[in-house]
């Protein structure tokens, strides 16, 4: 077990940056998630961390070690990789012990050892299966077993699920909490995908482009998103944006307007601000009790409906003329969950309002939060 | 079934036009028109049965000129002996040690194996899997070493050879390497590294990334990493490049010959033993096929050995998963 620090890494390929100027405490035992889009430099930034990647400024340790200059054996780490990467040509028992019998452990000790791991996986009586005669999941926990019977101080997992099926996938992730639970390491976890980083980690670092967004424990960034890249990340289906300008008593885009007290929410006149709201804070306005402090209500247009069990989106526009954008959610567009017994239609008109405890304000230029309320 | 399948088949069951009154020759070929298949069986038993004739004909009438006795060598037929007479296998051993001869030729090769395929391990590593500034500019430059005839690099080699070299004196007889068996293999292991270093280096770089870094992180270093890992997985493009090398190295001759005197205690190769058969006055074609046989003996062991990886390494090669 050990701390893990990241002080000023910046990784730079030729042109470009894949990790900039990125510094972050990793506590002990913690389980932590490094989430973000495809080539955002998560990966490089646990390649890194790992030793397979040398930074190009900068300095790593792990307990109180400086490892930076280190190679990857000598650090203390393991890792579970996405694709797996269980040597073919070894059976179950070669791949758990590899780095063992690389280290010289008595033979005793090694199968002790093995056993161990394997009867945390669930692996017992697979010792001599080749990997090509196992299945994903059994791969996964192959590889999940040579990681921890090293019992190295810092796990470091990339992507470790993105390669099963959706279901053995959410299967694994609990299976992983409870590893967590039981092993009490430090476990670093890369993934683009958000749900993975809100269920399982204790806190989860968002990173877009090469710099951290935020660290924080999932549901503060949930909540209280740091910028508008976290707010639109984080959470699913994604936070609705609307974009507009502080005016005198309060917020007025295009389509809709929303009164709050400029001076006391930190925002100034002729400021362009973004206002997030998340499809649940979202409420017809027949519901609008529902909302801790509804705002006024304003008028739109339903677009699709996507009856989902127990919930139904609705994708709303906010007057007929919007054209709907092919590309994502554009400006003039809402998504919002409703019960799913509601009874509208597609091409209603209806009247909504937005609950004003959970109206985010974000700067426009800078795109950091100004205030994640507006009562 | 799709609409050409379709077509084909109706192509194939029309297969005689009865308004035409063709020739023999013309019939067969429309036969073989309409049915492609048929073609491709004929055309590829004639050329098999013309690979497997030119090749092996010359080993069954060596075998016929080996058992002909050395009196009636003018009357060998062309698929008879001129008579029967297997003394003249184990006559080569008696009358020269040509034992000794296989010996030097197979050490010799095993040794040029072994440096070639370490070295171009490493450089296959380097060139397959590394990134790095004028890769490409090396990469020709190993390429071009392989174009020179070997004969451009002997005579200088054989000066160097036969230079009295101080350092050495205490490992070789007057310090100097000529008709010693480095003499040999020295050269021509760096002849053949260019071809074995392009065939590891088309297999190293086939090897996912992931199962090296996780043998890094699991606790090897990059050439841990690269004999644990990246050679055992590459293995048919090993047996490849091995086998070649060896092949290469036990029947090559001109840097053999001339690096040596001739004798086998000066480690003379194989091919040597077989010309002194060769006396002044006379021809000795019976030994000389006999010993030739019994040369290739070691290298067809060998590649039936070998054969399972090779054939999976010359053909799977560049596709490999």
């Amino acid at each position: 077990m050990a701390s893990v620090t990241l002080q000023d890494i910046t990784k730079r390929y030729e042109d470009v940056t894949a990790v900039d100027d990125m510094n972050l405490e990793i506590r002990d035992g913690e389980f932590i998630t490094f989430v973000g889009p495809s080539g955002c430099g998560k990966s490089t930034t646990m390649e890194t961390i790992a030793g397979l990647t040398l930074p190009t400024e900068g300095t790593i340790s792990i307990g109180e070690r400086d490892v930076t200059d280190l190679p990857p054996k000598d650090r203390g780490i393991s890792m579970v990789f996405q694709n797996i990467a269980l040597f073919p040509h070894m059976d179950v028992y070669e791949n758990i012990s590899f780095g063992l019998r690389l280290r010289k452990y008595d033979q005793e000790e090694i199968d002790r050892r093995v056993e161990q791991a394997a009867d945390v996986v669930q692996l017992e009586g697979m010792m001599d299966r080749m990997p090509k005669e196992m299945s994903g999941g059994q791969r996964q926990r192959v590889a999940i077993a040579r990681a921890i019977v090293r019992e190295p101080d810092v796990f470091l997992m990339d992507e470790p699920l993105a390669n099963l099926d959706a279901e053995l996938r959410v299967h694994m992730r609990t299976q992983l909490q409870r590893l967590h639970r039981e092993l009490d390491t430090t476990i670093i976890y890369v993934t683009h995908d958000q749900a993975q980083a809100m269920t399982m980690s204790d806190r989860i670092v968002v990173i877009n482009g090469g710099v951290l967004q935020q660290v924080a424990p999932p549901l503060e960034c949930y909540n209280e998103p740091a910028n508008r890249f976290v707010a639109g990340f984080i959470g699913s289906p994604a936070m609705n944006f609307l974009e507009g300008e502080v005016v005198e008593g309060g917020f007025e885009s295009e389509y809709t307007d929303i009164d709050f007290d400029p001076d006391t929410h930190g925002v100034t006149l002729g400021q362009d601000i973004t206002v997030g709201i998340r499809p649940e804070d979202v409420f017809l306005e027949e519901d609008s009790h529902k909302a801790a402090s509804p705002t006024k209500a304003f008028d739109a247009v339903v677009d699709v409906l996507e009856p989902m069990g127990k919930e139904m989106n609705a994708y709303l526009l906010f007057d007929r003329d919007v054209e709907a954008s092919a590309e994502g959610r554009g400006e003039g567009q809402l998504l919002i969950n409703l019960a799913p017994d509601t009874t509208i239609q597609e091409g209603d008109d209806i009247r909504i309002v937005m609950d004003r405890e959970n109206v985010h304000l974000f700067d426009q230029a800078s795109g950091e939060a100004i205030t994640h309320s507006l009562e | 079934m799709s609409e050409k399948d379709q077509a084909d088949l109706a192509a194939m069951e029309r297969t005689e036009e009865p308004d035409l009154d063709r020739g023999m020759f013309e019939a067969w070929a429309a036969k073989m028109i309409s049915n492609p298949d048929r073609a491709y069986r004929a055309t590829f038993y004639v050329a098999t049965i013309f690979f497997l004739v030119t090749t092996l004909f010359p080993f069954y009438w060596l075998l016929m000129v080996a058992l002909t006795p050395r009196n009636r060598l003018s009357s060998v037929g062309v698929f008879t002996p001129g008579g029967f007479n297997p003394g003249a296998f184990v006559e080569i051993f008696t009358r020269l040690p040509f034992h000794r001869y296989i010996f030097n030729s197979f050490l010799i090769a095993v040794v040029a194996t072994v440096i070639v395929l370490f070295v171009a391990s490493l450089a296959g590593y380097v060139f397959g899997r590394l990134r790095f500034r004028a890769k490409n500019a090396l990469l020709l430059g190993v390429l071009v070493t392989s174009f020179f005839p070997p004969a451009a690099f002997f005579v200088p080699l054989n000066r160097l050879f036969n230079q009295n070299i101080d350092i050495l004196r205490p490992l070789m007889q007057d310090g100097s390497l000529y008709n010693t068996p480095y003499a040999i293999f020295i050269p021509l292991s760096a002849l053949y590294l260019p071809l074995s270093i392009f065939i590891l280096m088309t297999f190293y770089s086939q090897i996912p990334e992931g199962l090296e870094d996780a043998a890094r992180v699991e606790g090897t270093t990059r050439l841990g990493a690269l004999f644990r890992i990246i050679v055992p997985l590459s293995a048919p493009g090993v047996a490849t490049a091995g086998v070649l090398t060896f092949i290469t190295v036990y029947n090559e001759y001109f840097f053999s010959s001339l690096m040596t005197d001739g004798r086998p205690q000066s480690w003379a190769p194989m091919l040597e033993g077989i010309l002194r058969f060769q006396g002044e006055f006379e021809v000795l074609f019976n030994l000389m096929a006999a010993a030739s046989i019994v040369a290739v003996l070691p290298v067809a062991i060998l590649v039936i050995v070998a054969q399972e990886k090779i054939v999976s390494g010359l053909t799977a090669g560049a596709v490999k998963e």
